[in-house]
């Protein structure tokens, strides 16, 4: 088998089971027929706007069929994006997006800004992560020793997310224009997926390069560095709980009543306006789909 | 297919007669149910109540998001409204009729909405299934003569402005709803009253 799809098998151990989101612009009946003649069922596809790329949400994937998608996923034939489990994961992300309609494959400035401060905030509480670099923005990937309550998960992450857009937010640009998403998130489960590393961009074509703060590695150092990544992961969930601990003491985020308090606490200067928009229940991906029908 | 629309089946284009049909103010009364529902004001929706009714009155005229931005307070709380819409709208009587003759006659049907499935895809299906409405595939496309062309459709049921203006040029025969009809006079799409009369435009 390949190394990276042996990696990548590894990387989504705690994941759904048999969910994946196919990503390519193929299309058609019969493309259908072949996505599912060795198992699987439709949930449902989307076309996307980019041109004639297709989305296609399958389940019950026998375990050898995942393993055929995974490698067709790092021959850049399609993309495979994965679920996070419903109740717990070894795994979280934080997907940071341009927010805006237009224009949006462009590296803004409180992008940098958002990255950046989240990378800080979490090599500085012992949770170092994994930055790719997704077309629209970055996916900042953690790994943990062992599976933890998507709860527990997301008590750590709503914080650490808002100390990410404070820094948007003192620097004097407006934080809305940087969309973060927490994945797995308490509200969403089984909704969302998201592309795993080793892609290309659907739209552009670019690799998904891991970021540094030097810069984009390579490919190949990027797998290099993925394989250290998904080999050796050294945060506990001990360490999550220090880690929410030290960013917003005793409090639960989740709890309207300690939001405010706890944010404060996160690294000051907020606005009254920031504070609800940071803690309010993040939206899924394109936003131009809200309410449409 | 099975009743509940799963695609387990083997499928072909070779032969096969294609249609795909929207849901939202084609097979039910969405806006109707947008308009007349009450929606009490709760904590929920994470809004003080002065923006929450700012909102909804927003999302019950249909107002355009003048925001550059994907994602906010306002495209969500919209979303949460319609969600509710999705699972409260009325199917008529006569598409649920249409969609099961479509089926006796071995139709492949896609349903074809621009509704996020992401999220409502649950609802969606259930919804379907519980107003007996049979269908192959369900798919989500903001251009749906764009979806129609690519998957070789050349049926389309639809109340969307932009597939009743544009799917005929596009070789796309359009069907819609008469409630349009008036600002839709000068295209080549046809409007209906009854879906009875598709059954009848179809097998011309």
């Amino acid at each position: 088998m390949d190394p990276r799809v042996e990696l990548l098998r590894a990387f989504s151990r705690g994941f759904t089971v048999g969910a994946a989101k196919v990503e390519t612009a193929r299309h058609g009946l019969r493309f259908l027929d072949e996505l599912l003649s060795s198992g699987g069922r439709l949930e449902y596809g989307e076309l996307t706007p980019l041109r004639l790329v297709h989305r296609y949400k399958v389940v019950d994937i026998p375990d050898d069929r995942m393993d055929d998608l995974m490698r067709a996923h790092v021959d850049k034939e399609l993309n495979v994006c994965r679920y996070f489990n419903p109740a717990a994961n070894d795994t979280f992300c934080f997907n940071l997006d341009n927010n805006h309609r237009t224009h949006s494959g462009v590296v803004i400035p409180e992008m940098e800004l958002a990255i950046r401060a989240l990378w800080q905030c979490l090599c500085e509480l012992g949770c170092p992560p994994l930055i790719v670099a997704s077309g629209r923005g970055f996916h900042v990937w953690c790994r943990l020793t062992e599976s933890v309550d998507n709860d527990r998960l997301y008590r750590f992450m709503l914080p650490a997310a808002a100390v990410a857009l404070a820094s948007v937010h003192a620097a004097g640009y407006d934080h809305r224009n940087v969309k973060v998403n927490l994945y797995p998130h308490v509200q969403l489960q089984n909704a969302v997926s998201l592309r795993l590393f080793g892609s290309n961009h659907a739209k552009t074509g670019v690799f998904s390069h891991i970021w540094t703060v030097d810069g984009l590695l390579g490919e190949g150092a990027s797998w290099d560095c993925f394989e250290e990544f998904v080999r050796n992961p050294k945060v506990s969930p001990d360490a999550i709980d220090a880690a929410r601990t030290t960013l917003v003491g005793g409090v639960d985020l989740t709890r309207a009543a300690d939001a405010a308090r706890a944010t404060r606490q996160c690294r000051g200067r907020f606005a009254s306006s920031f504070e609800s928009d940071a803690l309010r229940p993040c939206g899924v991906g394109n936003g131009s789909w809200h309410g449409g029908r | 297919m099975t009743s509940s629309g799963t695609s387990t089946t083997s499928t072909s284009s070779a032969g096969t007669r294609l249609i795909a049909v929207d849901i939202d103010d084609t097979l039910n009364d969405f806006t109707s149910t947008l308009r007349r529902t009450p929606f009490p004001y709760t904590l929920q929706y994470s809004l003080p109540e002065k923006t929450f009714h700012r909102y909804l009155a927003k999302v019950r005229n249909d107002s355009p998001d003048p925001s550059d931005l994907l994602s906010t307070e306002y495209s969500l709380f919209r979303y949460k409204i319609h969600e509710e819409c999705y699972r409260l709208a009325a199917a008529r009587a006569d598409a649920v009729d249409f969609m099961q003759w479509l089926k006796s006659r071995h139709w492949h049907i896609f349903i074809c909405t621009r509704r996020d499935l992401r999220r409502a895809h649950g609802c969606t299906r259930s919804w379907l299934s519980d107003n007996g409405i049979p269908f192959d595939h369900l798919f989500s496309a903001v251009n749906k003569i764009a979806f129609c062309r690519a998957w070789g459709i050349p049926y389309l049921v639809d109340d969307d402005a932009n597939s009743i203006a544009y799917g005929p040029g596009y070789g796309v025969s359009v069907f819609h709803p008469v409630s349009r009809q008036d600002t839709m006079a000068d295209t080549a799409a046809r409007a209906f009253r009854s879906f009875d009369e598709i059954k009848r435009w179809i097998q011309e």
